[in-house]
Order: C-alpha cells, then structure tokens, then sequence
C-alpha cells in the first residue's frame, strides 16, 4: 500500500517582479518525516514554506491531504498544519499562556471564548516543552530561546501533527539550540512531522529522516541526511570546505577553513 | 473577569450619581420610594412630587445617562480597536480622522435634509472616507506598519474634513444654523432625547457587541497578518469588519454629541497598563470604564459652574494631563 502524502507539489513556480525565485519543484511529504530545507540565503526555503501556508501564491500545483491548497481555506489548513515563525517581538505584552492560547483559535466558533478545555490544552502544551512555570509571564520579557518555545506550545495547542518551522535555532544560544533540536526529535517520535528551515547542515543530519537543498530556485538534491549530505555538497552550496566524520549514531559536518595555517 | 465586574461596578455607581444629582438633587431614599411607586403602584409619596421626580429621571436625566455611556463605550471600544487594527498606541478616532469625516458628513446632512437617519448615513460615510484617506496616506510611503505615518495621514485627513466643515459653516445660515453647528461640534449630551436615544442606541449598541465578541481576533491580528492567517484567521473580513464596526460607532457618536475627543486615546491606555494586552478583557472594559468617565465628565459639565461647559472641552481638558501621564508609563504595557 502506498503512502499518501500530506504534502505533495508540482512543477511549482514562483517569482517576484522579473526575478525567479523559485521554478519546477516538484516534492512529496509523508506522516512521519522530518524534512530539513537546506541552501544558502535567498535560495528560495522561506518562499517554499510560505507557499505550503498559503501565505504567498506561485504557479504550479499543491496539494494537502491530497486537495488542492488554492480551495483550502486558512481555517482548513491551520487545521492541518501548525506554524512556527522564528521568534519575534510583539507589539501588545501577552502573557505567555495569552500566546499559546491563541494557538486554539481556529478551533473556536466565531462567538466562543476559549473554555477551561483550551486552557487545559495550553497549559499540557507548555508542560510538554518544559515552560509551565513561564505561564503568567509577559512575553516580551522572555529570553529567545524561552520566546521560541513558547511558539512551539502555541503549535502544540494547535493539535495538529505536522509542523512548518522557519529556521528554528536562528538567534538561540548554543545551549538552546540543542535543547531545541532535542524536542525537535523527541516530539517527531511521538508522531510529529517536521518541514523546518536551517542553516545547519550539521543540525539536519543530527534531527533530520531526510533533507531536501534548494539552490537558486531548484532542488539540487533530496534524499536521506547521510547521503544528501557531503563534502562536495557543501561546497556547491556554500563554497566552504567541511568534512563528514562518523560520530556515535549520526554522522557529523565539521567546517575547515581553507587555508590551512590559520 | 473580577475586572468586568469592577468596571460594572464603576458604571452603575456613576450611572446612579448622574441620575440623582443635579440642579434638583434627588437623595436615594426619595429615589427608592419613586421606584416603588412607578413599579408597584403603591402610594409612597405625593403625586405631585411623584410626578416632578419622573419627569426629572425619565425626561431629563434617564436619556442623558443612556446617551454617556453609549457615546463613552463607542469611542472608548473604536478607540482599543483602531489601536489593535493599525498596531499602534498613538490612534484614535479622533486621531484618525474619523470624528472630522463624521462631523462633515453630519453637517452637510444637516445642511440637505431634515430626516434623521440621512444625517446618520453621511456621518458614517464621510467617516469611513476619512479613515480610508488616513490609511491610504499612511500606507503610501511604506507599505509596512508605520506608526508615524499612519498619525500623520490621519492629520490629514483630519484637516482636510475640517476645512470642508468651514465651508459649510462658511456658507450656513449665520443666525440659526452656524450657532447650532458650533455649539454642536464642541460637544454636548443636552440634546438627548428619548426617542433618538433609542434610535442610535441600536447601531451603536450592536457595533460594541460586535467589537467586544471580536476580541480574539484582534489579539491574532497583532502578531501580524502572516502569522494570523497561519493560525486559521481570515484576516481581510476581520480587519474590514472591525474597522467599519469602529467607524460605525464613533461616527454615530458625533452625530449625537459633536466632537468628543481623547476618550478613544487614553481609555484603552488605562485599561491595558491595569489589565495587560489581551483583546477578550480590554474592549469589553473599555466600553464599561469609557460610559463611566464620559458619566463623570458630563457630572462635571453639569454641576462645576452655573452654566453647563460642553464636554468635549471637558473631555479633553482631563484627557491630556491624563495622556501624558499614562504617556509616561505607556512604554511598560507597549513592548
């Protein structure tokens, strides 16, 4: 029996005024996977998951649990797919359960207040990313870090299995980071799937099932962490040098600089 | 929720006052004794006194009551919206535009037709005109959320309706209809009559509701329009739908009292530093603490000087010591 994919584009094209940013992709996303979007800045990753929500609208066709996306309305897909921007201000100071709170709101009818069930669901969704204590606290007062999980509660709330991260670890401090990438992995165990941005390419072979590189516009390579990602590979896309060592269960990406005696 | 019944609270304490107090002050014992005559028909007090009371609550002050607290709660709620729509502490309807398209259009009503609810239409129209001039200025030199240029295209539009409202002063009858339109713009709750209190109640009224069950929207609509649509919200019917609810209701204020300005600026300032950001508490608050101060104003205008000050004057002379008050603490509940 084949797999349906929650998420299936093709012959996607996209462009701002002249300029191409993204032309023919073509690719599927299955229940399960952890998708790490990878290529250099201004390759197009942002564009693509932007166009997965809706939120932009190229040429080409996609595809959600199989209807198309263009007949989809934000309600249905928010009920499908949870977003989790990198970490933000905001203008008004939310207290941090405000802000998972409104995680629930396309499950409320137009008139509805959240009930005590959705407050339940938010404070098991802050439990769930270790900031419960967080819960009475104005947001802008949060750490990075603290403000990126609070997000990802806010997806948690959304009950929905399948996430859109836009560069997750961006602004973290290194600890951070790793915790971040730990609940990354932990949650895609309980059945999460992850479509998420990164710079990393070390970080895509620590979380990822399968990692897809866009370079200018175009998927260059798709396919499993230790395959797509190489020494070669890097210096396609980035132009540096790197080596992939073997390091316990994953495989690593260390960075070398080029010239040797600094 | 403690905080709706406080606001609740404040509301009914001032609403009573206003209409105990007076040129002919009523103490709460006489007033009992009125309600239980009126309502039980038993004889409680003499007839002739009876019937002076009753005419002084339900001709006088009854209407006058009502109509505060709807004009305070329309221009305090449009006021939280405007601020949640545009993400910006600086606007009002006042601020802009709004409360000059609707003078304009009230006027120039007031100019073509003696029927009431063409006065009410222009009002609205030139008030929705006014704010969607404000916004196109506003958006016209940078497409993102500018504070500062969205203040200024509502300047500008502000002055643009106020030179049209001197044309019609300009050509108005100088005898009877410019005094009439002075005296109206300053501000005034004194032509409150029951029958009209009654017919801009029901839009007004209905435009509260709508923008206090809006509440949650408006707390997704903050984190910007991306974000809000991932969460499911269909962000173009709420931002149209909340800015006409808000136009609605703060034009239909003008037609009723004139200008009444700072009210929509400093209320949901207030509110938000007491009760923090979120939507779902600070309209509905802000209607109940906005009719209560509009009630404590017009006390004021009543009952300082020997003769009645209008309360836009009012208004403003205790809205900007407050504003620059709260301006000084505003930073804190703004991130």
């Amino acid at each position: 029996m084949e797999l349906k994919p929650i998420i299936e584009v093709k012959d996607l094209h996209f462009s701002y005024k002249n300029h191409n940013v993204l032309s023919g992709i073509n690719f599927k996303l299955y229940k399960g996977e952890v998708i790490s979007l990878l290529g250099p800045n201004g390759c197009g990753k942002s564009t693509l998951i932007r166009l997965i929500l809706k939120l932009l609208e190229g040429k080409g066709e996609i595809k959600l649990n199989n209807k198309a996306l263009q007949k989809c309305s934000h309600k249905e897909i928010a009920s499908h797919i949870a977003y989790i921007p990198q970490y933000h201000n905001v203008p008004f100071n939310y207290s941090v359960l405000e802000m998972v709170l409104m995680g629930r709101i396309s499950k409320l009818g137009i008139f509805a207040s959240p009930s005590a069930h959705d407050e339940k669901k938010a404070t098991d969704a802050l439990r769930r990313v270790g900031i419960l204590n967080l819960h009475n606290r104005p947001f802008g007062q949060l750490s990075g870090g603290q403000k990126q999980l609070v997000l990802l509660a806010r997806a948690l709330a959304q009950e929905v299995n399948f996430f859109i991260m836009d560069e997750p670890v961006n602004g973290l401090d290194y600890g951070n980071q790793i915790r971040l990438l730990e609940l990354i992995k932990s949650l895609s165990q309980e059945g999460y799937t992850f479509l998420k941005t990164t710079h990393y390419p070390d970080h895509a072979l620590l979380v990822s099932t399968r990692v897809v590189v866009l370079n200018a516009g175009k998927i260059v390579a798709d396919g499993e962490p230790h395959q797509v990602i190489n020494s070669q590979m890097i210096e396609d896309i980035y132009g540096v040098q790197s080596d992939i060592i073997e390091h316990g269960l994953h495989k690593r990406c260390i960075p070398v600089f080029a010239h040797k005696n600094i | 929720m403690k905080s709706l019944y406080l606001g609740a609270l404040l509301l009914f304490a001032m609403a009573l006052f206003s209409l105990l107090w007076g040129q002919y002050p009523i103490d709460i014992s006489t007033f009992m004794e009125y309600l239980q005559m009126k309502f039980t028909a038993k004889q409680t007090m003499p007839q002739a006194e009876y019937e002076l009371i009753n005419n002084i609550i339900t001709e006088i002050r009854l209407p006058r009551v009502l109509l505060a607290i709807l004009i305070g709660a329309a221009l305090a709620t449009s006021g939280g919206v405007f601020q949640a729509m545009f993400v910006n502490p600086l606007v009002s309807p006042g601020i802009l535009g709004v409360l000059a398209g609707a003078s304009f259009g009230a006027a120039l009503g007031m100019l073509l037709s003696e029927q009431w609810f063409v006065v009410q239409i222009l009002a609205f129209v030139f008030g929705f005109i006014a704010v969607v001039f404000a916004i196109l200025i506003g958006s016209m030199v940078t497409s993102s959320r500018s504070t500062v240029m969205l203040v200024l295209g509502g300047v500008i539009s502000g002055s643009l309706f106020t030179s049209l409202l001197s044309v019609i002063k300009y050509v108005a009858d100088p005898y009877s209809t410019l005094p009439a339109i002075v005296y109206w713009l300053m501000g005034s709750l004194s032509m409150a009559d029951f029958n009209e209190v009654v017919l801009v109640g029901v839009p007004i009224s209905m435009s509260i509701f709508g923008m206090i069950f809006m509440g949650k929207y408006f707390d997704i609509l903050s984190l910007g329009d991306e974000e809000a649509k991932a969460l499911g919200v269909n962000v173009k019917a709420i931002r149209i739908t909340a800015i006409v609810l808000a136009t609605l209701a703060s034009s239909l204020s003008v037609v009723m009292a004139g200008i009444i300005g700072w009210i929509g600026l400093i209320i949901p300032h207030i509110i938000r530093m007491a009760v923090g950001p979120s939507h779902r508490l600070l309209i509905p608050l802000s209607a109940l603490v906005g009719g209560a101060f509009l009630l404590l104003a017009d006390a004021i205008s009543r009952l300082a000087l020997s003769v009645e000050i209008p309360i836009g004057i009012l208004t403003s002379l205790i809205g900007i010591p407050i504003f620059i008050i709260v301006l000084k603490n505003a930073r804190a509940a703004w991130n």
